[in-house]
């Protein structure tokens, strides 16, 4: 099935492009949606809702870009949404905790292991990933998109809607923020 | 030396590298499928409350019930004027408010 008829399929409701979709997409936005995320429960939710919103929205999709791209920036902007929330419901807890007679300690995430990492690489990983959470949310989509997906900046300058310029400087941020952060928890 | 190595943040930063692509869960078409399924159900259960001709009917609804009520409190009110006040006189007796004071009694001695 060519992307044309992918495209054609979806716009008509027809089930069996929408399957091809996701068996040949799944991967691709569960890899971005959990590295991003850093929680498998998380990552599968935010892959559903991006299936869900590109069956409902395909036909606002214009063809400009590749439909790969299109759903790479309907995932990143979706694992940084849920990000957000997970934030704000943080501090919110924080308040009740302030305030109310919440005893309960607040809950703290167990370092993320991302299941694609050599057993050797594990610790480093959950090291970089536990720094990357630092990132602004620029920074965090391009070092992502380029590391685990292992896109070109090109591409991830088509994803970000942005020039390739401006992504070759995010990474570059992005790699001196982590070292620092690295560098402070190391001492 | 081995710690060492590990804790320098090139390597850190390098551990990404080899990572291969983390798949999606088993089945995750069937539950994709299975949550479509149950969204559009709710959305067919709630979308009859935003259809214009009972969303005109619980308006016209609550504004007939607001008459009514406002209506009824006038009738209420003209006709309890009066009882009330016999009401609170007969309360005053039973209590012995209506005729002395504790300054009448005064003045008596």
């Amino acid at each position: 099935m060519t992307e044309l008829e992918l495209i054609q399929g979806l716009r008509n409701g027809d089930e069996m492009a929408f399957k091809f979709l996701v068996d040949n997409h799944q991967d691709r936005v569960y890899n971005t949606a959990i590295g991003i995320v850093q929680n498998a429960e998380d990552a599968e939710d935010v892959a559903q809702e991006v299936f869900i919103q590109v069956f409902r929205s395909i036909h606002t999709f214009k063809g400009e870009s590749k439909l790969s791209t299109w759903i790479y920036r309907i995932t990143t902007t979706r694992s940084l949404d849920l990000l957000r929330s997970r934030k704000s419901k943080k501090r919110f807890g924080f308040l009740q905790r302030l305030l109310g007679d919440g005893n309960e300690p607040l809950y703290e995430p167990p370092d993320f292991h991302h299941p694609g990492v050599a057993l050797d690489q594990k610790e480093n990983s959950a090291r970089l990933f536990k720094a990357i959470k630092g990132l602004p949310d620029n920074q965090k989509t391009a070092f992502t998109l380029h590391k685990l997906e292992d896109l070109s900046y090109l591409e991830i300058s088509e994803v970000m809607q942005t020039s390739v310029a401006a992504v070759e400087s995010l990474m570059h941020r992005a790699k001196q923020n982590l070292k620092k952060i690295l560098e402070k928890e190391t001492g | 030396m081995n710690n060492e190595m590990k804790r320098n943040p090139e390597d850190i930063l390098n551990s990404l590298n080899d990572a291969k692509r983390a798949g999606a869960p088993d089945f995750f078409y069937t539950r994709l499928k299975a949550r479509m399924e149950r969204e559009l159900i709710n959305n067919r259960n709630r979308s009859w409350i935003i259809r214009p001709a009972y969303a005109f009917a619980a308006l016209a609804l609550v504004l007939l019930v607001n008459a009514f009520v406002l209506l009824q409190n006038n009738e209420t009110v003209t006709d309890t004027g009066t009882t009330d006040t016999d009401y609170t006189q007969s309360i005053a007796a039973d209590y012995s408010l209506n005729d002395n004071n504790i300054y009448d009694l005064n003045q008596d001695k």
